[in-house]
């Protein structure tokens, strides 16, 4: 177990200097001799289907250099499980349809306002629950759901289904379904139950950086500058989409603007700057524009939902009933609504459990992981009606969730799988604690003068870790210790983090290390995907075995050189030497050349038998360079690894204008240990911040006769600004470690960002009362039309308005 | 010069949105060369002015002043003219450069029309005859030789109905394109903020409404051509007693049987059509 | 044509020096040119490639329209149209005797717009409707149709006064707040110079449905001079937003009131965002001179503002919201 000398501690990043300073180079940045731009031809309809391309004009233009379409990609026989590069049916307005590369950037949009497309629209849907109606129009020929990621079929509700809901959301026939204990039985059993539908948006990711790339080939082999989350993983993602072997592919990308999910390895455009240079033979620029961005950059998916809860009088949840149909947008089957599922379920802890979903294409952006998907949506959804049954009920909002909190001994989700750790009641005792909840309580329904102030709180998990990936390290000749990351640098730092890991184990400084990141030309070990908080937990454990086996091989090299046995040595100060007798002994500069005299498995001319292929390479790019330390995470262990975020927020809503002031947010985590506290705040308060946008302003508006979005601008989809953050924000972690990982780290990325949405709707709520439209954004208009008594101009399961 | 004006619609695809106002400029140039011409070639060739013939006793039932138009009939056409130079106005001003808050008026003078026009196509349907617009084939020969005539080639042609086949010739262009304004103009208020009906300028599909538009300005255009020659005739010093008539309602003896065939016109009954 | 909303399309960049330059090449070139302040509003309609003049004059190096200068005796200011947001928000007369202006300015869109947009820019920008801004062939685009006045359409941020046709918003929040200033805007053109008050600057579709001022292609926006008059009276600035920055307004209010005891005097009252340009509420003024700063005041104020309001599917919040701003304007936050 480490000493926990730099894990645990703050640090500078290896990055800050050259991003504050701007030397940083994201994938737009590079530029090549004779590189060529490309623009793309983006469908200006919500569906169609393209029945010709005239591209003559665009060809015969001068600079023009390449036009591909479609028909240029690698050969397919599943086009509905997935959406590729280019389309001749496109599923969304803004999917793109073909590129033309050119001299410049002018000279390629010119050229594509010459080239005349022939479509056939087709039927389209922007709202799941009109083509649930019997006669509602499809998001695809032949149906409006993929089942098996490949199928597409027709799943319609029944006339009555729909009257028999009233103003509830409906519930017809579900795709998928589970139980677990009687829900019936459960809900009868309830002192309180309730039954609530509704509504959370669909929302485009929104990086800073938009997924930019530079590709050109040499020697058969694809270079290519990119915006990726990963790194290692990303290239056998740009590899399939190109249709070349992974072992073909080198792979660029230091620095990410941000992803959060929507770009963890490979992004759907990349093919295109790669097979437009193939084409033309010279080095092609793609860059992004932000319209793209907001095109296929991908989207966090939108629910309907309906709620049944049944509460027993202390508040215990005895039944969960839930029903979510899934905005699916137009390709494959997104998971985020079981997903979502398993929250709730962990959560809350209820006694018996329902869950149905069905999710239904619609003609909107295609669907991709969006930090916590699923949990962020549920968690907006059901924190706001734990508030009210809490309020009904008589209890406080930290005693509805304590009395319904999962612990080490929970089972969750549909085959009632453990978690490694779960410390949500210690958890919730900081945040109020940090947050002060005392005083804040006291503050609830104060007025001064037309604003009233709400508190609320959120409680907010999602997974946090996996298992069994590769650590790869080198102490070179120079003394120094590299650590070789597949890991993307994709802003959260877990690439520099997890290696202190091996720093602290190996007793060698923060300046003796160096990481070696973001270029898969050196020689990078499997690694995880930088999605699922997976990170911290999986590479803490990964560079800890790697460096356990470095340590082992320290010794062994000194036994060999020195002699005597291998355990009568220690490792410390930057020096092997037998135990007692510090003066003795090799530093490691020395073990480094022992080693590569050595051999064999000292120097990576050998590597261990059960590490990935792909780490088998990499240590064989090493071989003879230095001391290696390579090895599998075989820590094992049972369990899902979560974390769990508490968010804790004070608003102050003006009644005269609806207008809402966040003036106070506090987040505390179940994280395990802590690997970097300022890392680590960050992480809590961005993913918080990020909630704030979904609680008050972010959303998709789509015109529905056109189904074309108006959102796709930043100042329309409106993220929050630093000015919508409060001064006063604090973090506090729980700083308990999970049990089954030695360094003991959970990972942080996704948890915190549920917790902000939901604690500012409850503040809110708690300000204004329950909403007549149990749905987000809440915005100021929805706010003030709530508070004046004007009729609302929108169902509460209105889609993309 | 350009007929149509096109734009993309929201899904890029080309629609045709309205005339184009190159067409304006051509009616009223049109118009104007047309009035100049006739006034040019009409002084070189000053018209003749038709003799009443006598017919002695004949005429003795012929009143002194011929009704031509009744109160209903005058109030009608000037209803009707009033709300039509408005709509025209109130129309192309703006395009020429005067602008004005034009839209109101403009639909609440076309309601005035559309009334106007209704309540004649009633009373002249039911009141008046309608052979007085028909036109038949025997008329083209009389037009045709009444125009030779005007030219100085041929004899006078035979004395007229109530409308010579000119004027019908005209009153059906009017009719066309009037109707074409007015059905297309009812259509197009609901794309405009109007007191009658709500609005929902998705009332059509969008290349119907490219037809409408398109009907409503070809006839818009053709009316503003027709009206210059109309006003031109009526103010022609040989065509005066006509235009009186649409003030006052008569016209001379005189004038009748100068110009018209007691046979074919009969006037000797109280009401005359 | 396929349509790419991304990359400027070619124009000929001219930098003039002088104002005279200026007009010379507006009058030369004509429909065919486009005057350039910060580009806050020129450069979305370039990048979109949707208006695509030929000749662009950046006026950017016309010293004489910059700067805050004192007039009529250091009783009023005189503001050069190419003077930034920050500029005027931070100005020190300014901020003494029309804290107005100041407020106003210092809430448009972010830090960095203001350190670019200019004054002139401001109050001359073209409406935010969605629906033109993306390019559609509606009316103020020269086309025959609103798509934002439809059954189905989203009409959140749209106009509920003096629509004709048309139902966009007047998005500046400098506006209002030099109406209620009684500020002078001078405009330099072909036939010299002219001085129109500040809210006959603005027309509404009614006029010409394809602008929203009075400025002809041959004519500049060359400064904005404020009178004395309203110097140190009480003013009223609220702007009402969705985020607390980088937004337009979605009904924001200016006034100017001049109080003797608890009386008011004499007002000026402007909203804007509710209709195609800023709504000076003469009515309601009217209605005020002579009445007590009272909440009960206020809230008939409020009423009678809304006389006329004629709300869309989706913003009639704005109703309640013009209501209680004009309240506020009168009463003050209550806070």
């Amino acid at each position: 177990m480490a000493d926990g000398k730099l894990f645990g501690t703050n640090y500078i990043p290896a990055d800050l200097v050259a991003k504050v300073t701007g030397q940083a180079k994201y994938a737009e940045d590079f530029r090549a001799e004779g590189m060529l731009f490309t623009k793309l031809l983006l469908s200006p309809m919500p569906h169609a289907r393209i029945r010709s391309i005239d591209d003559h004009e665009a060809l015969a233009m001068e600079g023009v250099m390449g036009i591909i379409t479609a028909n240029d990609l690698p050969e397919t026989d599943n086009l509905v499980g997935s959406d590729r590069a280019l389309t001749m049916e496109p599923m969304y307005q803004g999917e793109p349809i073909l590129a033309v590369a050119a001299v410049d950037e002018e000279t390629a949009a010119a050229a594509i306002e010459t080239i005349k497309v022939d479509y056939e629209p087709l039927p389209f849907v922007i709202d799941p629950l009109d083509s649930l109606r019997p006669g509602g129009p499809n998001a695809r020929v032949g149906g409006n759901t993929i089942v098996d990621r490949k199928e597409v079929v027709e799943i319609k509700w029944t006339a009555q289904d729909f009257e028999e809901a009233d103003d509830s959301m409906p519930m017809g026939e579900a795709e998928v379904e589970w139980e677990v204990g009687d829900v019936a039985k459960g809900l009868e059993e309830a002192d309180l139950v309730l039954d609530e539908t509704l509504y959370h948006q669909s929302q485009t990711h929104h990086p800073l950086e938009t997924r930019s790339c530079m590709a050109y080939w040499q020697n058969d082999k694809l270079y290519m500058h990119v915006s990726t989350q990963s790194t290692q993983r990303t290239a056998g993602a740009v590899a399939r989409g190109v249709g070349i072997d992974p072992t073909q592919v080198v792979l660029i990308a230091e620095y990410c603007g941000g992803g959060f999910g929507s770009k963890i390895a490979g992004t759907v455009n990349m093919p295109i700057a790669a097979l437009l240079s193939k084409k033309t033979g010279r080095p092609v620029m793609h860059r992004v524009n932000r319209e793209e961005e907001n095109a296929y950059g991908r989207a966090r998916p939108g629910f309907q939902g309906r709620v049944k809860l049944g509460f027993r009088a202390d508040g215990r949840i005895t039944a969960i009933d839930m029903y979510l149909i899934q905005d699916n947008g137009g390709y494959g089957r997104s998971g985020d609504f079981t997903s979502a599922s398993r929250c709730a379920s962990l959560n809350y802890t209820p006694l018996n459990m329902r869950f149905r979903g069905i999710s239904v294409l619609t003609n909107t952006p295609t669907r991709a992981a969006q930090r916590a998907p699923g949990g962020v949506q549920i968690t907006a959804m059901l924190e706001p009606v734990m508030d009210k049954a809490a309020k009904e009920l008589g209890l406080d909002q930290f005693e509805i969730r304590r009395i319904n909190a999962p612990d080490n001994d929970t089972t969750y989700g549909s085959n009632e799988h453990h978690v490694t750790s779960a410390y949500v009641r210690e958890a919730l005792d900081k945040a109020a604690e940090v947050s002060n909840w005392a005083e804040l309580k006291a503050q609830s329904g104060q007025t001064n003068g037309s604003k009233v102030t709400g508190v609320g709180i959120g409680l907010s998990s999602y997974v946090a870790g996996s298992r069994g990936f590769d650590g790869l390290m080198v102490i070179r000749p120079d003394g120094k210790l590299y650590v070789h990351q597949g890991v993307g640098n994709l802003g959260t730092h877990s690439v520099f983090g997890t290696a202190r890991v091996a720093s602290d184990h190996l007793g060698i400084s923060w300046d003796n290390t160096e990481v070696v990141w973001g270029n898969t030309s050196k020689h990078l070990p499997h690694s995880a995907v930088q999605a699922g908080s997976q990170t911290t937990h999986a590479h803490t454990r990964a560079n800890l075995a790697a460096a356990i086996d470095m340590e082992k091989k320290l010794k062994e090299v000194a036994a060999r050189t020195l002699g005597g046995s291998a355990d009568s040595y220690v490792v410390a100060g930057e020096r092997v030497y037998r135990r007692g007798n510090r003066g003795s002994g090799l530093s490691f500069a020395q073990a480094a050349e022992k080693a590569i005299e050595l051999g064999g498995t000292f120097d990576g001319h050998e590597a261990p038998e059960d590490i990935n292929d792909w780490t088998k390479g990499a240590v064989a790019g090493l071989a003879g360079q230095g001391l290696v330390g390579v090895a599998k995470d075989n820590y094992g262990g049972e369990g899902d690894l979560w974390s769990f975020v508490i968010g804790v927020a004070k608003v102050e809503v003006d009644r005269e204008t609806g207008a809402v002031e966040i003036q106070h947010y506090t987040a505390v985590a179940d994280t395990g240990a802590v690997m970097n506290p300022r890392g680590l705040a960050a992480q809590i308060h961005g993913g918080g911040v990020q909630g704030f946008g979904l609680a008050r302003s972010q959303k998709w508006v789509y015109d529905p006769k056109w189904g074309v979005p108006f959102t796709q601008r930043l100042y329309t989809a409106k993220p929050p600004s630093i000015l919508d953050v409060p001064l006063d924000m604090r973090a506090g972690t729980v700083d308990l470690p999970d049990p089954q990982n030695p360094v003991g780290a959970k990972g942080i990325g996704e948890a915190p960002f549920g917790a902000g949405v939901a604690a500012v709707l409850c503040a809110i709520q708690d300000a204004i009362g329950e909403f007549d439209l149990k749905r987000s954004p809440m915005t100021t208009d929805l706010i003030l039309n709530q508070l004046e008594g004007v009729p609302q101009p929108i169902t509460v399961l209105a889609t993309d308005v | 010069m350009s007929i149509f004006q096109w734009a993309q619609n929201p899904w890029g695809q080309e629609i045709l949105v309205r005339i184009s106002w190159d067409l304006l400029y051509l009616a009223i140039a049109g118009g104007l060369a047309f009035v100049i011409g006739h006034f040019v070639y009409r002084t070189k060739n000053p018209p003749k002015t038709a003799e009443a013939p006598n017919i002695g006793d004949a005429g003795k039932d012929i009143p002194e002043k011929v009704v031509r138009h009744s109160l209903a009939a005058r109030l009608f056409h000037w209803v009707m003219a009033v709300s039509m130079i408005t709509l025209l106005v109130t129309a192309f001003f703006p395009i020429l450069g005067i602008q004005f808050n034009w839209v109101p008026v403009h639909w609440m003078a076309g309601v005035v029309l559309t009334a106007a026009i209704i309540f004649h196509i009633i009373h002249a349907s039911f009141w008046l005859k309608l052979r007085n617009i028909w036109i038949s084939g025997k008329d083209w020969a009389e037009w045709k030789q009444e125009m030779e005539y005007a030219l100085g080639k041929g004899e006078p042609p035979p004395k007229t109905d109530k409308y010579p086949v000119d004027h019908r010739l005209y009153h059906n262009a009017v009719m066309f394109t009037g109707l074409g304004v007015i059905v297309t103009g009812i259509l197009m208020m609901s794309r405009v903020e109007n007191l009658i009906f709500p609005r929902n300028s998705y009332l059509l599909a969008e290349n119907t409404w490219g037809w409408v538009y398109l009907i409503h300005g070809l006839s818009a255009v053709g009316l503003v051509g027709l009206i210059i020659t109309h006003i031109y005739f009526a103010i022609l010093p040989e065509k005066r007693w006509i235009t009186k008539s649409m003030i006052w309602g008569w016209i001379t003896k005189k004038d009748y049987l100068a110009n018209h065939d007691p046979e074919r016109w009969v006037v000797t009954d109280k009401a005359s059509k | 044509m396929a349509v790419i909303r991304d990359t400027m399309a070619e124009f000929d960049l001219f930098q003039p020096a002088s104002i005279d330059d200026a007009l010379a090449l507006k009058r030369r070139y004509g429909k065919t040119s486009w005057a350039l302040a910060g580009g806050l509003d020129s450069l979305d309609w370039f990048k979109d490639r949707i208006k695509r003049p030929e000749v662009v004059i950046d006026l950017s190096a016309v010293e004489s329209m910059r700067g805050i200068r004192d007039i009529d005796d250091a009783d009023g200011v005189e503001i050069g149209a190419m003077t930034t947001l920050t500029e005027v928000a931070e100005h020190a007369g300014i901020l003494s005797r029309f804290g107005l202006l100041a407020d106003a300015a210092s809430k448009v869109a972010t830090p960095q717009i203001r350190n670019q947009g200019t004054i002139g820019g401001n109050v001359t920008q073209d409406t935010r409707c969605w629906y033109y801004r993306g390019g559609w062939p509606c009316y103020r685009a020269g086309g025959n149709i609103c798509y934002a006045d439809t059954p189905t359409a989203i009409n959140r941020e749209h106009a509920l006064f003096e629509s004709n046709r048309c139902v966009a918003v007047n998005p500046s929040d400098t506006a209002p707040a030099l109406v209620a200033l009684d500020a002078k805007f001078v405009i330099r053109g072909g036939g010299g110079e002219k001085v129109v008050a500040a809210e006959d600057y603005f027309i509404t579709p009614a006029t010409d449905i394809t602008r929203m001022t009075i400025l002809e292609p041959g004519e500049l926006l060359t400064s904005i001079r404020i009178p004395g008059t309203w110097a140190g009276a009480r003013f009223y600035f609220e702007k009402v937003r969705d985020r607390q920055a980088w937004d337009f307004p979605l009904v924001n209010i200016a006034s100017a009131m001049k109080i003797s005891g608890n009386t008011i005097e004499d007002i000026r009252l402007v909203v804007n965002a509710v209709g195609p340009r800023p709504l000076r509420l003469t009515d309601v003024e009217r209605q005020l001179k002579g009445q007590s700063v009272t909440e009960e005041v206020g809230q008939a104020a409020g009423e009678l503002a809304l006389l006329g309001a004629r709300p869309l599917q989706h913003n009639g919040y704005k109703i309640p919201l013009i209501r209680n701003l004009v309240k506020r304007a009168i009463r003050g936050t209550g806070a």
